[in-house]
């Protein structure tokens, strides 16, 4: 009896110890099956910003495009863009408290024109605060451009010349769905445009048009924007 | 005689001692599944059709789509395109307002599934996406215009 009684009680431990274990390990379980499948409220806003930072670069593209296309150039469009944006954010999100400053003194927009190298360009920084979630001092900076780069100018024949151009975006990689719809040179269409791949640049434009030398070109890109560039005789 | 009566009250106290291990185990369980959003609740579901909507609508911006159907009034092509990019279980409503609060898609509809869909349903998500404005070539002038003309899309989700 006392040896029956010494066994049932190292079971009993036994017992308790295993029980602990298994408690545990399905405790550690379900912390992970909660965990895996957490609501995350930052997740909410995460697309609020991202809709703003969107909208912001959007803002500069439209203001650019206005910029380089319009006679006698309205240099405060940007500004101005930028002020109605500011104001309008606290209507379309009336609950979330956003306040958004924005900070032109980077650059705002800026052209270099009628050389060989031309660009025009776009360039602000801002600082988001969302009150509702007690963000402050988020800071992005947004750039739009567009480059055009004169390579060379070869005589077809008395009448033709060929131009080889390189056109980038602010992202650095080239402009590859421009036709001849988005070249002018010397105020009137280019005759002939193609894209051939380039070892440096990826993609170069021959233009082909009628006329002589110097030249004016002037390229829009699918959203708008417009640079001029010149060549000398 | 006395050792079988001990014998027979051990094996018992074991069958006793399993089913109270087995409701603790359960109590556990319950409990714990409590506090587990799991991808069937409510506060689950919301969030993952908010992210849906806001990536569909999102996506169709930066391809360049989005802002070009919106300012040339293409409703039709517009629902097209978000039944392409929303999947098929998912049901939409689109709401496109200007600043002054005024509805621009009038009485045409830009939905997938019916509007009763809509009022019975038990998970709603709601997203707003703006819209600045969009370049377009001015063929008399040959030149691009672009100006600043909000737009609010209101973007209803639920699933079927």
């Amino acid at each position: 009896m006392k040896l029956a009684r010494g066994k049932r009680g190292q079971f009993v431990i036994i017992a308790v110890l295993l029980t602990a274990i298994m408690i545990v390990s399905i405790g550690a379980l379900m912390h992970t099956a909660i965990t895996y499948y957490k609501h995350e409220p930052w997740e909410e806003y995460s697309t609020l910003i991202g809709d703003i930072e969107v909208n912001s670069r959007r803002l500069l593209e439209l203001s650019l495009v206005d910029y380089t296309n319009t006679v006698g150039q309205n240099e405060t469009i940007l500004i101005d863009n930028l002020e109605k944006w500011q104001n309008d954010l606290a209507y379309i999100y009336p609950s979330s408290g956003i306040v958004l400053k924005s900070d032109t003194s980077s650059g705002g927009l800026s052209r270099s024109w009628n050389q060989a190298a031309s660009w025009s360009e776009a360039k602000a920084d801002f600082t988001l605060d969302i009150k509702s979630i007690g963000l402050t001092g988020y800071k992005f900076a947004a750039t739009i451009s567009l480059n055009l780069n004169i390579k060379s100018v070869t005589t077809i024949n008395s009448t033709h010349n060929e131009i080889t151009a390189v056109i980038k975006s602010e992202s650095g990689s080239p402009v590859s769905n421009l036709n001849k719809n988005n070249f002018r040179i010397n105020d009137a269409t280019a005759t002939a445009v193609s894209p051939f791949y380039d070892l440096t640049d990826i993609i170069v434009y021959k233009i082909q048009y009628q006329g002589t030398l110097p030249a004016t070109v002037e390229v829009w890109d699918q959203r708008g924007i417009r640079v001029v560039g010149s060549i000398a005789a | 005689m006395s050792m079988r009566n001990l014998k027979n009250t051990r094996g018992q106290m074991r069958v006793i001692e399993t089913i109270l291990a087995a409701f603790i185990i359960v109590a556990a369980l319950s409990f714990v599944g409590i506090f587990a959003v799991s991808p069937t609740s409510p506060g689950f579901e919301v969030t993952d059709l908010e992210k849906m909507g806001y990536s569909a609508l999102h996506d169709l911006d930066q391809q360049g789509l989005l802002a070009s159907l919106v300012f040339n009034e293409k409703w039709g092509d517009l629902r097209t395109v978000l039944k392409i990019t929303i999947p098929v279980d998912v049901y939409f409503n689109l709401t496109i307002c200007n600043l002054s609060g005024s509805k621009l898609n009038g009485d045409t509809q830009i939905i997938y599934g019916d509007s009763a869909t809509f009022s019975n349903a038990k998970n709603i998500a709601s997203v707003s996406y703006s819209l600045l404005g969009v370049s377009k070539l001015n063929p008399s002038t040959g030149n691009y215009e672009a100006s600043y003309d909000p737009r609010i899309l209101v973007l209803q989700i639920t699933r079927g």
